[in-house]
């Protein structure tokens, strides 16, 4: 009878590790198509706002061929989601550098265009941001359940492996210091 | 709008005259409250030591004492109406008119209770709702509203006895909020994480099934004073940014009180609770005590301050 009862035990406690571990693995999935939802909407505003600035910004021509490339290559069916997260860092510094070279173009600047793109941008940029957060969160609690006991050994019968985080960039984690910005103008 | 010091001089400045005359009131209020007070106490004493005896002391005790408190209640409600009103329209009116002009004040108003249940802040049954002192305007192009409020929820104990015991009291303040969401995301006082430290309390928040799913901030002080639930985890984190959190940690600093946040349907509904009636006259104290003169202006100030403090009034571009 006391057998009977701790192989029960046992299965059960199997049994809730195995859901939790699925549970957690889909969150990352599910947080990832959300994810990649936004970054495709920045993907859309790449074409638009290499046209609008590439007659203007003759000395950058290599930064918009790159983000071009980024782009097409990002667009591509079937790449991994490491592969999106490695794509995306670049992506996101290649679109500074832009943005940097707009404020050399004082044309570029005052033209409406551009300044809707602009503010598009950086609307997107808050919620690639916030996205990349909550990845970043269900990754650790993934990576964490498959690193821990007892959950870990599960994981490595189910061959589980770590997930990568998106790296948040600097700036974004500091808060906006407003000296810093008045220096800067 | 003005600061804490400018409102402050505004009040012993400009209201002087009729904070004079106000206290002069208070004491003519205080002395026949004292007085009332003395001849209850009196009846009650008289009552008690020539009406007793034998075994219906103790059940007739307890309806005096429950008819004295009833009486000095309402009593002490009806000598200081006058006092009060007078009070709201001359010291609070035009405080807050001094805070901003486009503000308009209700004293007897309360924010609807439909929006109070809207926002999702509280899981019981709300079966009694007040409240007073309603401000609405709208602050650098922000609509706000807020007012004091009470609300309770009766139960009845195992022997059927009605009981009321308050949900909430203190201040709720609604405002639109500067993103767009479509979701419903709620920061609560971590009272979990507080008792059983970080490790049961995180489990036992992850486990609550009756509320949305739990978000877990990656800003470790907010995270030990708040505990977020949401419907859209993205969604949760474009609201909470490392900013916003600050903010709202800052909130709970300077009230120095439980701060309840929920964001739905655009907009951004605050419930601080301070368990007490807000803008009333003090009575046992002078008006012209400076702790008085601050609280009055310190929750004003803080309450109409929101909308700059959260920045809220930096609107996105597409929420124009």
């Amino acid at each position: 009878m006391t057998a009977l009862i701790v192989i029960a035990v046992l299965i059960l406690a199997v049994v809730l590790m195995y859901n939790s571990l699925i549970a957690k693995k889909n969150q990352v999935d599910n947080i990832f198509a959300g994810v990649d939802a936004v970054l495709k909407k920045r993907y859309n505003l790449i074409p638009n706002l290499v046209s609008s600035v590439q007659q203007y910004m003759q000395h950058e021509k290599s930064i918009l061929e790159k983000v071009t490339e980024l782009r097409a290559e990002a667009m591509k069916p079937g790449i991994s989601d490491e592969q999106k997260i490695a794509l995306d860092r670049e992506i996101t510094s290649a679109l500074g550098n832009i943005m940097v070279a707009v404020e050399n173009y004082p044309e570029l600047k005052a033209n409406e265009n551009i300044m809707h793109l602009q503010r598009t941008l950086t609307e997107i940029e808050a919620q690639i941001a916030a996205a990349r957060r909550a990845y970043n969160q269900a990754v650790t609690d993934y990576n964490n359940a498959i690193e821990m006991i007892p959950t870990n050994i599960l994981a490595n019968m189910m061959h589980y492996t770590r997930k990568q985080v998106f790296e948040i960039p600097e700036a974004e984690r500091k808060n906006v210091n407003v000296k810093e910005l008045f220096k800067q103008s | 709008m003005k600061s804490v010091s400018e409102l402050t001089d505004f009040y012993y400045t400009e209201l002087y005259d009729s904070l004079a005359e106000l206290e002069a009131r208070r004491k003519q209020v205080l002395k026949r409250i004292l007085v009332l007070f003395g001849i209850i106490a009196a009846v009650l004493m008289f009552v008690l030591r020539y009406a007793g005896g034998g075994q219906s002391t103790g059940n007739l005790a307890m309806w005096v004492g429950i008819g004295a408190v009833t009486i000095g209640g309402f009593g002490y409600h009806y000598l200081i109406r006058g006092y009060r009103s007078g009070f709201k329209e001359k010291i609070i009116r035009p405080l807050i008119g001094a805070i901003d002009k486009e503000l308009a004040y209700a004293p007897e108003a309360v924010v609807p209770q439909t929006l109070f249940e809207f926002s999702g802040l509280f899981d019981r049954r709300i079966d009694r709702y007040s409240g007073n002192d309603y401000v609405q305007g709208s602050i650098d192009g922000v609509p706000i509203r807020f007012s004091d409020v009470k609300a309770q929820h009766r139960s009845r104990d195992s022997k059927g006895k009605e009981q009321w015991s308050t949900v909430f009291q203190g201040l709720f303040i609604v405002a639109d909020f500067n993103k767009h969401f479509k979701g419903r995301t709620l920061v609560l006082p971590d009272l979990a994480e507080k008792l059983f430290g970080s490790f049961i309390g995180g489990m036992l928040q992850s486990k609550n099934f009756s509320k949305d799913q739990l978000v877990r901030m990656d800003d470790p002080a907010f995270e030990k004073a708040f505990v977020v639930y949401g419907t859209d985890q993205i969604e949760a984190r474009y609201i909470l940014t490392h900013t916003m959190m600050q903010r709202l940690l800052k909130l709970k600093a300077e009230t120095n009180s439980k701060v309840y946040t929920s964001f739905y349907g655009e907009k951004i509904m605050i419930a601080i609770e301070y368990n007490r009636d807000l803008f009333e006259p003090a009575v046992f104290r002078s008006l012209l005590s400076i702790d008085q003169a601050m609280a009055y202006i310190g929750t004003l100030r803080s309450s109409i301050g929101i909308v700059e403090e959260l920045k809220l009034n930096e609107k996105l571009w597409s929420k124009a």
